[in-house]
């Protein structure tokens, strides 16, 4: 399959790069509230699929920071006002350490990422920043989640990054850029 | 972009033996069975449950008559109801061993599992 390297900088035009971006915020919406409907045998606040994030990392790679970024922001207030100011904390918290750290490994790394190790950093680090926020929230450091938030972020990582490897040839054949 | 690369798939494997680890070492230092359950509301603790009386019982804290504590007669405890929306407290199923935690985020209330009594002047001790 003739696939075009992801994370070089692309420059969408303006319509189309906020025709994009709709569309993808959209998605994040939507999967945002199928997610809510996958169990994830998991009882710990804040564990869930992450399937958002697959929007966040193709914007990443596809768009660039500031994109991602308003996206992981956009998202944030979505769940703040579906779920409630107690979920858009902790999706605000999450989402962003998710971004910072994956934007971290996308510029130290390079070209020498890859889907794996991108997704797995955003997922372990969106919930250890979700953990975070719901230890500020009841003023006590939820340790015991701790070593489960690292495995359950690994397995759910793992899980995006074969839906975004899935996905990516496919989107790039849009010629969205 | 490679799906995957060794280094990548090191780093991964390293984490996830340091989770594992680290789950094994909090499991095996508070692998004895609690002697109470302390409940906290807005970070004060507001009710302190004694386990060990064989007896079963569903309570409310004064502050939150929507959640429903049980405490069964093996010497665990559990939340039973909630009016929060995901359930997660409900989820996270009965605690029996020192360290564990469950937590309702919207009702700012979590409990959890100790040997002894952190403060014997805490209001409210259920015993019996």
């Amino acid at each position: 399959m003739d696939e075009k390297p992801l994370g070089k900088k692309p420059k969408a035009a303006g319509a189309k790069r906020i025709a994009l971006l709709g569309i993808l915020f959209a998605l994040a919406m939507v999967l945002s509230i199928v997610e809510g409907f996958i169990p994830v045998p998991v009882p710990v606040p804040g564990v869930r699929l992450g399937l958002a994030n697959i929007v966040v990392m193709f914007a990443l790679l596809q768009l660039g920071r500031r994109d991602a970024l308003g996206l992981t922001l956009l998202k944030a207030g979505f769940v703040a006002v579906t779920r409630g100011a107690m979920a858009g904390a902790l999706s605000l918290a999450g989402g962003s350490l998710a971004f910072c750290v994956m934007a971290l490994v996308l510029a130290l790394a390079k070209d020498k990422t890859s889907y794996l190790l991108l997704s797995v950093s955003g997922a372990v680090f969106h919930n250890i920043g979700q953990i975070l926020m719901a230890s500020l929230i009841l003023r006590t450091f939820l340790w015991p989640y701790f070593p489960v938030l690292l495995l359950s972020g690994i397995a759910t990582g793992f899980a995006t990054s074969v839906l975004l490897k899935l996905t990516a040839p496919a989107l790039q054949r849009l010629h969205l850029k | 972009m490679k799906f995957a690369r060794k280094r990548d798939i090191l780093i991964i494997a390293a984490v996830a033996v340091a989770g594992l680890l680290l789950w094994a070492v909090l499991r095996g230092a508070f692998a004895q069975p609690g002697v109470y359950a302390e409940i906290y509301y807005q970070s004060k603790l507001v009710e302190t449950v004694a386990l060990e009386t064989g007896a079963e019982e569903s309570f409310s804290i004064e502050e939150l008559p929507k959640v429903v504590f049980h405490r069964y007669a093996d010497g665990s405890i559990a939340f039973l109801e909630s009016d929060c929306p995901d359930k997660v407290c409900i989820h996270a199923g009965r605690l029996r061993q020192v360290g564990q935690m469950a937590a309702c985020l919207p009702n700012e209330v979590y409990m959890k599992i100790v040997g002894a009594i952190a403060d014997p002047d805490a209001p409210d001790l259920v015993i019996g």
